[in-house]
């Protein structure tokens, strides 16, 4: 069903929203990896408030979706998404990178309610992912779903129609060049893992320099296909894009194909400075430039 | 006639992985949710695995890397994942991903590795720095037992123990000897005293424990008293029997099968230095890296080759006795 679109422009506020947070997250710290946060913010908003199950008042609900944040440097995204589902209250924005903070300098899943993974160490994301979408598979065999079976019929498939939860990897496009994630993507087709999406944040920089001189990793739509996933280029940064490959991939469901969608975005999204400079994960004098920046824009 | 202490009663040679292989079939039939993840490097219980439960079968292939963490993704999901390899694959292919994805959240995943200077296959696979690279990572308990008893109780007291382990099996070494009793009460942390002596300790790890029985008889001839305790957890180290063993003899021999750097005995030298001063003889290899030995005699020669032997650790303790006395400590 397609998006009215109030719902796109709401979805939009509350990219905003996100924005203002994680420039309250650089206000504080001074610190931080604001380029590979800032292409996220249109991808965890459409994931977070209009995709995901889960719910506000119990984290730990087992059947809660899970996100795994592979390039767990751009933390600050969902360190800014937290405090808006009630999962952290409000004032851990100004504490990121604190000793005892819930907002490490990466993501913790120890410390901080509702991270699912703790990173760091590049590549091993979508391999954590495909780990947790195999306990979901091998969760039916151990406890089968009680069915209704036809006189004379013997059950020969466990046919499920959702998943018990699903689960999202957020991966970086440098991270590609590991070679860990090829061997995650080669186990989630062996094993069939339609409950495992992958997201690339296709966003065409690395600490470096551009990803495509570092190390050139495209094609990377048709490197997934050959590894047998399911693959969809998207612009990133489009909110109705975004929901509407959420939906199509919920609806595929059962085709036995892990999920990949190839998002592509602009490090440092929506703040001139930083998407024309590139001073990604830069210090003091040019996060508060471009902060201010942002302010200027977002508020 | 050597008097052993309640629990040891020595026998004929019996390999340890059987013990593995039966605890392993205990473990899976009580825990649903254990697994077997294969890197193409097998899995104990697998024909048990094959029959009663293929899909608690996960196959990652020659990807340690991704094993690694795929356990850890099943773990973070309730599941006690079970990785077996040799400890150069396991362990080392995977340090990192270790590390970050299993400790670092202390998740439920128990890693087999083979391990140890003794094997068929050479520098590659035959292991020197097994202890020392893994004693250095928080969040992780590290096993090795002396027998076949000790293996299958120690290997069901690590599925009982909710956190990541390191069970080092060194299934290339000589046969070692049968040495506990089935009621053996083995403990996670717990070292045993095996024989109490006066003379000296030698705390001994895996099968350097065989090793160390049968310096006892070579001992007595000279009229030494000495004793044997079991380290069979190399982390956390039991620094209460280590500090009691010092106090007592003053002179400690420790033996492994692998480097002493980074190994049982640097790890005992640290406790000794910092509770109980005694006079110290390391037995391990040295720095370098070990070689391929098929059968005995030749790996008799290995024995020999790194000092490793009954013969060896009898020499070492006249040493550590000789030293004490140099050193003026006194027994207490």
């Amino acid at each position: 069903m397609a998006h009215s679109p109030e719902e796109i422009a709401d979805l939009e506020k509350k990219a905003d929203v996100i924005r203002r947070n994680i420039f309250r997250i650089f206000e504080s710290s001074n610190l931080g990896h604001c380029g590979g946060t800032m292409s996220l913010v249109e991808i965890v908003t459409a994931l977070y408030f209009h995709h995901l199950k889960i719910d506000p008042n119990n984290c730990d609900w087992p059947e809660r979706d899970k996100v795994v944040l592979s390039k767990a440097h751009a933390a600050e995204a969902l360190y800014a998404v937290l405090p808006e589902i009630g999962y952290v209250s409000k004032d851990n924005l100004d504490k990121y990178y604190s000793f005892r903070s819930p907002f490490q300098g990466h993501a913790d899943r120890w410390c901080t309610p509702g991270i699912d993974y703790s990173g760091g160490s590049l590549g091993q994301g979508l391999s954590f992912a495909a780990g947790m979408a195999m306990a979901e598979k091998v969760e039916t065999t151990i406890n089968p779903p009680a069915m209704p079976v036809a006189q004379g019929f013997l059950p020969r498939l466990i046919v499920k129609f959702s998943p018990a939860y699903r689960v999202f990897a957020i991966i970086g496009d440098g991270e590609c060049n590991e070679g860990q994630i090829w061997e995650a993507a080669m186990f989630a087709a062996k094993y069939k893992l339609d409950n495992l999406i992958c997201i690339v944040d296709y966003n065409k920089f690395c600490l470096d320099g551009p990803v495509d001189q570092i190390m050139p990793i495209a094609p990377l739509d048709q490197k997934f296909k050959a590894f047998g996933w399911w693959v969809k280029e998207i612009d990133g940064h489009n909110v109705r894009e975004l929901v509407d490959t959420f939906d199509l991939v919920n609806n595929l469901y059962g085709d036995g194909l892990p999920k990949c969608i190839i998002a592509h975005t602009v490090k440092g999204h929506g703040v001139p400075v930083w998407e024309t400079t590139h001073m990604h994960s830069g210090r003091a004098e040019a996060i508060s430039i471009a902060v201010k920046e942002g302010r200027k824009i977002y508020g | 006639m050597v008097k052993f202490n309640k629990y040891v009663k020595i026998g004929q040679p019996a390999a340890t992985t059987p013990g593995a292989e039966a605890a392993m079939v205990k473990v899976a039939q009580k825990y649903p949710r254990s697994v077997a993840i294969l890197e193409d490097g097998g899995a104990l219980a697998l024909d048990w695995f094959k029959a009663n439960a293929p899909n608690r079968i996960i196959e990652c292939g020659i990807a340690e890397a991704n094993g690694a963490v795929i356990a850890a993704g099943m773990a973070a999901q309730g599941y006690m994942p079970f990785l077996y390899s040799f400890t150069f694959a396991v362990i080392e292919r995977a340090y990192n991903q270790i590390r970050q994805s299993i400790l670092v959240d202390r998740f439920n995943v128990k890693i087999t590795g083979r391990d140890g200077v003794w094997g068929e296959m050479g520098i590659s696979h035959d292991i020197v720095e097994g202890i020392g690279c893994t004693r250095v990572l928080p969040n992780l308990v590290i096993i090795n037992a002396a027998d076949v008893v000790e293996t299958e109780k120690a290997f069901i007291a690590m599925a009982d123990y909710v956190g990541p382990v390191y069970f080092r099996m060194e299934y290339t070494a000589p046969t070692p000897l049968r040495i506990f009793t089935d009621d053996y009460p083995f403990e996670i942390g717990k070292a045993y005293m095996i024989k109490d002596g006066k003379d000296a300790t030698i705390i001994a790890t895996g099968y350097l424990v065989t090793e160390a029985i049968r310096a006892v008889d070579i001992l007595e001839k000279d009229g030494i008293d000495v004793g044997i305790l079991d380290m069979s957890t190399l982390k956390p180290l039991d620094e209460d029997a280590i500090i009691k063993a010092a106090k007592k003899t003053r002179a400690i021999v420790t033996a492994e099968n692998g480097t002493v750097i980074g190994g049982l005995g640097e790890g005992v030298a640290g406790v000794l230095s910092r509770n109980m001063p005694a006079a110290l003889v390391t037995v391990g290899v040295e720095d370098e890296f070990s070689q391929s030995a098929r059968l005995s005699p030749e790996k008799d020669e290995l024995k020999d080759l790194f000092g490793l032997g009954a013969r060896d650790i009898a020499i070492s303790v006249k040493e550590c006795i000789s030293k004490r006395e140099k050193m003026g400590l006194i027994r207490k």
